[in-house]
C-alpha cells in the first residue's frame, strides 16, 4: 500500500509536470479575459522546436529557450487575433491548435529518428538523500523543479504586484481599466504570450525529458486537460498545482493499478477529472470567490 | 475597400490556374512500372513496428528496379485507411502492403471491390481470394530474450509496456516471461496496456510505473518503442528491446537484447511473386513461420549480457531453428492453474493465433 | 423581392467573398512550401487532382462533408442565439453509443422497423449528450462552453471503455470493437461508393436549419435572442426552453452524425469513429458564419482538403499535416476578416 501510494505520489509529479506549466500559462491569459484553446497547439509548438534545436546543438537549455519562444510566438497569433481582430476565443484557439498541429507535423517530420540529448536527471544535493521523501521530490529534471516553483512566483505575481494587479484589472473591468490609465490590448497580449512561453515549457518537458522524442500530435490533449484544470484551479496559480498533481497522479494510479493486475477499467479513472471539474463548477458555479473574471464571461456567454 | 474587392478576384483567378491543370492531367501515371503501396499507422521514423516496414520498403525500392513504391504514414485504423488504399489503387497499386494490426477488415473491403489487386496483411486472421496474411513468430526471439533477462535480472520483475491485449502481444508478454522463468524461477511480470499503439508520453509514464514497482528489465510491444528506451536508460535499468535492433543506441548501458524484424528480403519475394503472376503463393492463406525464416532474430547482445549467458541462448536459439524446441508445449498451464495443454501436447494454430491467456508468472489478468 | 435581393446580396456576396478570401490561405502555405524547397503548386494541382479529378476521390469529398455538415448545423443552431456548443464531438459518440446499444440488443428486428429506430436513438443520444450541459446551464448556470468541452472528453473515453470492455467483439481476441451489427442496421450506400444514406440527413438538416430560422415564429424569436437576449427576456420570450430546445436539437444531429458513421461507413463502433468531425464542424460553422449555405461550401471544402491531404502523401511524399496547415489559415483569414463581424454584428 505504501509502495503504491509512493509511486502514485511520483507519477503525479512527472505526469502533472506538462500540465502545470500549460496550467499555470492559462490562468495567466484567462486572468487577463482572455481564453486560448490553442494551448494545446503551443505545447506542440515548444515540443517540436524545443527537439529541433536540440538535435541541431545537442543543448538541451538552448531546447527548452526555443520551445518557450515556439510557444510564446504560437500564441502571439491568437493574441492577435483576438485581441487587435476581435476574433471569437474559442474558434481563434481551436484554428491555432489546428495550426500548429499541421505545422509541427511538417516541420518535425526529419527530426522524429533523431537522437538528441535530453535534460539532464537533477538530484538536488543533500535533500535527495533523504530516504523516501528525497526519491520522490528531489530527483527530478531541473524542468519539474521549475515547474512547481514556477507555481508560487506567478501566485506572487499575480497577487502583489502592479503588474499583476494591472492584469486583473484588465481581466475584470477591462472598461475601468482602460479608464484608469492601462492599455488593456497590450497587457492582453503580453498575458497570451506568457502563457504560451509557458505552454512551450510545457512541450519542452513533454520532448526533451519525459519521451525524449519527437512524434507529431505528441500532446495528446494535454492543452485540453489544462484548459479543463483552469476551471478546476478557480483561476488560481496555487491551486493549478493542486489540480496538476490531482490529474497527475490519477493517471499515474490507473497506470500502477494495472501493473498490479486489479481488473479495472482505465477509463472510468481518465474521467475522473472532467468530471471532477464539472463537479466544481456545479459546486462553485456561483460562489463570488471563485466566480471566474469578469471579462471572460463575455467569451463564454458566446457574445463577441 | 478597393483593395479588397480586387484582391478576391485575382486570388482565385489563381486558384483557378492552379485547379484546371490539375483536373486536366490524367491521374494514372503513364509508365510501365509495376506499383506497390505501402500503409503505415505510425510515423515511418519510430524505430519500431513502421520503421522496420519502412526498411522492407526500401529494400524493395533498391533491389527491384521496375517497381514503383508509394507510401502513406500516420493513417488510423479506421475507414480512413480505405480511402488511402483506394487512392493507392488509383493510382496504379496492384499491390498493397496495409502492415497495421487493425487494417485487415478495411483490406478485406477493398480486396472485394477491386479483384485484381493483391492485399498482403501483416499478422491478421482472416483472408480473402486476394487477400492473404503474413506473420512470423517474433515470440521466439523474445523467449530467447527472456532467457537472457532471467539470468541478468537482479530484483526479478519484469515490466512490459503493451498497447494492446492481442494475441500477437499475449504471445510476447508470455513467452519472455517462460525464458526468464525458465532459467529464474522467482520472475514476475507486470504489464500495462497504453490502449494505443504511439502514445510516447503515456508510454514512458507506463516505463516509469513499473520501474517504480520494482522491475528492473522494461520490455515492450507498441509502435514507437523509443520513449520506453529511454526511460530504461534514465532510470539506470535493463532494456529488452522489441521491433528494431537500432533501439540498442538509447539505452547502450542496460540493452540486454531483443526481438527484431528484418522484412526486406521478405517483401522483395512477394513483390516479385505478383509480379510473376505467382500470387497465389501468398493470397487466400496465412502465411507463418519462425527465426527459420530470416525474416527475424534475436537483436545483438549489450554488455550487460555475460559470455556464458550469450552462448546458452545462442544454443537455445539453435534448437528452436533446427525444430528441437518450442517454445509453447504441453504442458500448459495459465497463471491461474488452470490446464491448457497436457504434457507432450502440441499447440494448434487457433492456441496461438487467439491466445488470450497469461502464463504462469505473468501478473494479473486479461482485460476483458 | 427587394428584401430577397438584400439577402442575396449580403449572405450570398459574403460566402462568395469567403470563398475568395479561402484562397489567400493557399497563398501563405505556397510560400511556406516554397521555403522548405517543396513546389506548391504541384502540391495544389495534386490535392484537387486527387479530389475531384476522379469520381472516386469526388464521392469521398462527400462521405467526409457529411458528418461535418450535421456538426456544424449541431454548433450553428446553437450560436444563432447566442450558446457556444464546442460539444459535437462529444454527441456524435453519444448518439454512437445509443445506436450502438439498440444495435446490439435488438439484432433480429426487420430493417424498416430496425433503421428507424436506430435513427431514432442516434438523435436522442446525441439529444441527452446536449441537453445535460443545456440543463446545467439553465438550472445551475453552468456555462455551456466549458461543459460540452469537458463532456467531450467523458463521452470519448465512455466509447472506449464499451469496446474494450463490455461490449468487445468476442470474436476479435480482444481488438477494441463491438461485434459487426447485421446488414438490417446498415444504412444504404449508392453508386458503388461509400457515399450513404447519411447525406440525406445532412441535406435535410441544412434546409430544415434554413427554413425553421427565416420561417418560423420560432427561428425568429431564437434569433431574437441572439441579437438580445435582455430585450428578448423582456418581451417574455422563454429563453430557458429555447436553451434546452436549440442545445438538443443540435446534439441530436450531431447524434445523427454518428450513428451515420457507425451505421453506414464503420458498421460496428471502435475507438476512432470520428476524426475531430465534431471539432472541424465546429469550425466550419465557425466559417459560414453559422449561415446553411455557407456550411455546405465550406464542408466540401473541407472535405476536399482533407481527401487531396492523402493525394499529396501517396504521389508527393508531403505530409497529410500541408493540408492542416491550409484548414486553419483559412480559419485564421475568415475568422480576422471584417466580413464576419459586419455578418455577426
Amino acid at each position: 500500500m505504501l509502495g503504491l501510494l509512493y509511486a502514485v505520489v511520483g507519477g503525479g509529479i512527472r505526469a502533472g509536470t506538462p500540465i502545470l506549466y500549460a496550467t499555470l500559462g492559462e490562468v495567466i491569459a484567462e486572468r487577463a479575459g482572455i481564453v486560448n484553446l490553442g494551448v494545446e497547439g503551443a505545447i506542440l509548438a515548444g515540443a517540436c522546436a524545443g527537439f529541433i534545436t536540440t538535435a541541431h546543438t545537442q543543448n538541451p537549455w538552448l531546447g527548452i529557450a526555443a520551445a518557450a519562444l515556439a510557444g510564446g510566438a504560437a500564441s502571439l497569433v491568437h493574441a492577435f487575433m483576438v485581441v487587435t481582430l476581435r476574433a471569437n476565443q474559442i474558434a481563434s484557439g481551436l484554428a491555432l491548435m489546428f495550426l500548429c498541429l499541421g505545422v509541427t507535423s511538417f516541420v518535425g517530420r526529419p527530426y522524429v529518428a533523431v537522437k538528441i540529448n535530453a535534460v539532464p536527471q537533477l538530484a538536488i544535493p543533500g535533500l535527495s538523500d533523504i530516504p523516501v521523501v528525497g526519491g520522490l521530490f528531489f530527483q527530478h529534471d531541473a524542468l519539474v523543479y521549475g515547474a512547481y516553483l514556477l507555481a508560487p512566483l506567478i501566485w506572487i505575481v499575480l497577487t502583489f504586484t502592479k503588474w499583476g494587479l494591472a492584469l486583473r484589472a484588465v481581466g475584470e473591468r477591462p472598461d475601468v481599466a482602460f479608464a484608469a490609465g492601462l492599455s488593456p490590448a497590450a497587457i492582453q497580449y503580453a498575458a497570451v504570450v506568457a502563457g504560451g512561453i509557458l505552454a512551450g515549457l510545457a512541450g519542452a518537458h513533454l520532448s526533451l525529458a519525459y519521451a525524449r522524442s519527437w512524434v507529431e500530435g505528441m500532446s495528446n490533449g494535454r492543452g485540453f486537460i489544462a484548459v479543463a484544470l483552469v476551471i478546476f484551479a478557480t483561476w488560481h496559480p496555487l491551486r493549478s498545482v493542486v489540480g496538476a498533481l490531482v490529474f497527475g497522479a490519477v493517471f499515474a494510479l490507473q497506470l500502477q493499478i494495472q501493473a498490479r493486475g486489479v481488473a479495472l477499467s482505465p477509463y472510468f479513472l481518465d474521467m475522473t477529472p472532467y468530471l471532477l471539474t464539472l463537479a466544481g463548477l456545479l459546486l462553485w458555479g456561483r460562489t463570488r470567490r471563485y466566480a471566474m473574471p469578469e471579462a471572460l464571461k463575455s467569451v463564454f456567454e458566446g457574445v463577441t | 475597400m478597393i483593395r479588397e474587392r480586387m484582391l478576391i478576384p485575382m486570388v482565385m483567378v489563381c486558384a483557378v490556374a492552379v485547379i484546371a491543370p490539375g483536373l486536366a492531367a490524367p491521374l494514372e501515371a503513364q509508365d510501365k512500372k509495376f506499383k506497390v503501396g505501402f500503409v503505415y499507422v505510425g510515423p515511418k521514423d519510430d524505430y519500431g513496428y513502421n520503421y522496420e516496414h519502412d526498411r522492407g520498403r526500401k529494400a524493395v525500392e533498391a533491389q527491384l528496379k521496375d517497381v514503383e513504391v508509394m507510401t502513406a504514414e500516420n493513417i488510423p485504423e479506421t475507414a480512413e485507411v480505405e480511402r488511402v488504399m483506394e487512392q493507392m489503387i488509383q493510382r496504379g497499386a496492384k499491390l498493397l502492403f496495409p502492415t497495421s494490426y487493425g487494417y485487415l477488415d478495411p483490406a478485406l473491403n477493398v480486396g472485394k471491390r477491386h479483384p485484381d489487386v493483391v492485399l498482403l496483411h501483416a499478422g491478421g486472421f482472416k483472408h480473402s481470394s486476394n487477400v492473404g496474411t503474413y506473420w512470423y513468430y517474433i515470440y521466439n526471439p523474445m523467449y530467447l530474450s527472456g532467457l537472457a533477462a532471467g539470468k541478468v535480472t537482479k530484483k526479478n520483475v519484469m515490466g512490459f509496456v503493451a498497447a494492446h491485449p492481442i494475441p500477437q502481444t499475449l504471445q510476447n508478454i508470455n513467452a519472455l516471461t517462460y525464458g526468464a522463468r525458465s532459467v529464474n524461477p522467482q520472475i514476475k511480470t507486470h504489464v500495462i496496456y497504453t490502449g494505443e499503439w504511439c502514445n510516447p508520453g503515456k508510454a514512458a509514464e507506463a516505463a516509469n510505473s513499473l520501474i517504480e514497482l520494482g522491475a528492473d528489465i522494461i520490455s515492450q510491444h507498441q509502435d514507437c518503442p523509443r520513449p520506453v528506451v529511454e526511460t530504461a536508460a534514465k532510470r539506470g535499468v535493463y532494456s529488452v528491446g522489441y521491433h528494431s535492433a537500432d533501439l540498442k543506441q538509447f539505452n547502450e548501458k542496460g540493452w540486454i537484447t531483443g526481438a527484431a524484424w528484418n522484412w526486406g528480403k521478405l517483401y522483395v519475394q512477394m513483390t516479385k511473386d505478383v509480379m510473376d503472376g505467382k500470387a497465389s503463393q501468398w493470397v487466400g492463406k496465412h502465411t507463418r513461420g519462425g527465426i527459420e525464416s530470416g525474416f527475424l532474430d534475436l537483436a545483438p547482445f549489450g554488455s550487460s549480457v555475460p559470455a556464458d549467458v550469450q552462448k546458452m541462448v545462442m544454443a537455445k536459439r539453435k534448437e528452436i531453428v533446427d525444430g528441437k524446441y518450442a517454445v509453447f508445449q504441453g504442458p500448459i498451464k495459465d497463471n491461474k492453474g488452470k490446464e491448457l495443454l497436457k504434457a507432450g501436447e502440441k499447440p494448434t494454430f487457433d492456441f496461438i493465433e487467439k491466445m488470450s491467456w497469461y502464463a504462469e508468472g505473468v501478473v494479473g489478468e486479461v482485460p476483458k | 423581392m427587394v428584401a430577397l435581393a438584400r439577402v442575396i446580396d449580403s449572405r450570398v456576396l459574403v460566402q462568395l467573398r469567403l470563398l475568395g478570401m479561402a484562397g489567400l490561405a493557399f497563398v501563405v502555405v505556397g510560400a511556406f512550401l516554397v521555403l522548405f524547397g517543396k513546389n506548391p503548386l504541384l502540391a495544389y494541382a495534386e490535392i484537387f487532382r486527387g479530389a475531384l479529378g476522379t469520381s472516386y476521390g469526388a464521392s469521398e469529398v462527400i462521405v467526409r462533408a457529411i458528418p461535418l455538415m450535421l456538426c456544424a448545423v449541431a454548433t450553428a443552431l446553437p450560436a444563432r442565439m447566442g450558446l457556444v456548443n464546442v460539444g459535437p464531438e462529444g454527441q456524435l459518440h453519444a448518439g454512437a453509443l445509443a445506436v450502438t446499444w439498440g444495435a446490439l440488443t435488438f439484432g433480429a428486428l426487420p430493417r424498416p422497423v430496425f433503421l428507424p429506430a436506430l435513427v431514432a436513438l442516434g438523435l436522442l443520444g446525441g439529444a441527452i449528450g446536449a441537453f445535460v450541459p443545456a440543463l446545467l446551464r439553465v438550472k445551475v448556470g453552468v456555462n455551456e462552453t466549458i461543459s460540452t468541452l469537458l463532456l467531450n472528453y467523458v463521452i470519448v473515453l465512455l466509447v472506449e471503455h464499451m469496446v474494450r470492455g463490455p461490449w468487445k467483439d468476442p470474436m476479435s481476441f480482444n481488438w477494441p470493437y463491438t461485434p459487426e451489427f447485421p446488414d438490417a442496421a446498415r444504412l444504404s450506400t449508392y453508386w458503388g461508393t461509400r457515399i450513404h444514406a447519411g447525406l440525406w440527413f445532412a441535406l435535410a438538416a441544412i434546409l430544415l436549419f434554413y427554413f425553421t430560422l427565416r420561417f418560423t415564429r420560432w427561428g425568429y424569436e431564437l434569433r431574437v435572442i441572439g441579437d438580445n437576449p435582455e430585450a428578448a427576456g423582456r418581451a417574455g420570450i422563454p429563453i430557458g426552453r429555447y436553451t434546452l430546445l436549440a442545445m438538443s436539437i443540435g446534439g441530436a444531429l450531431a447524434g445523427l452524425a454518428g450513428m451515420a458513421e457507425i451505421c453506414a461507413i464503420q458498421g460496428r463502433l471502435r475507438p476512432g469513429i470520428s476524426t475531430g468531425f465534431g471539432y472541424t464542424g465546429f469550425l466550419v460553422s465557425w466559417l459560414a458564419l453559422h449561415h446553411p449555405l455557407g456550411i455546405v461550401v465550406m464542408a466540401i471544402l473541407l472535405g476536399v482538403l482533407s481527401v487531396g491531404g492523402d493525394s499529396i502523401q501517396i504521389s508527393l511524399g508531403l505530409p497529410y499535416a500541408t493540408v492542416n496547415i491550409i484548414t486553419s489559415l483559412i480559419f485564421f483569414i475568415v475568422l480576422g476578416s471584417r466580413f464576419r463581424r459586419r455578418a455577426t454584428a
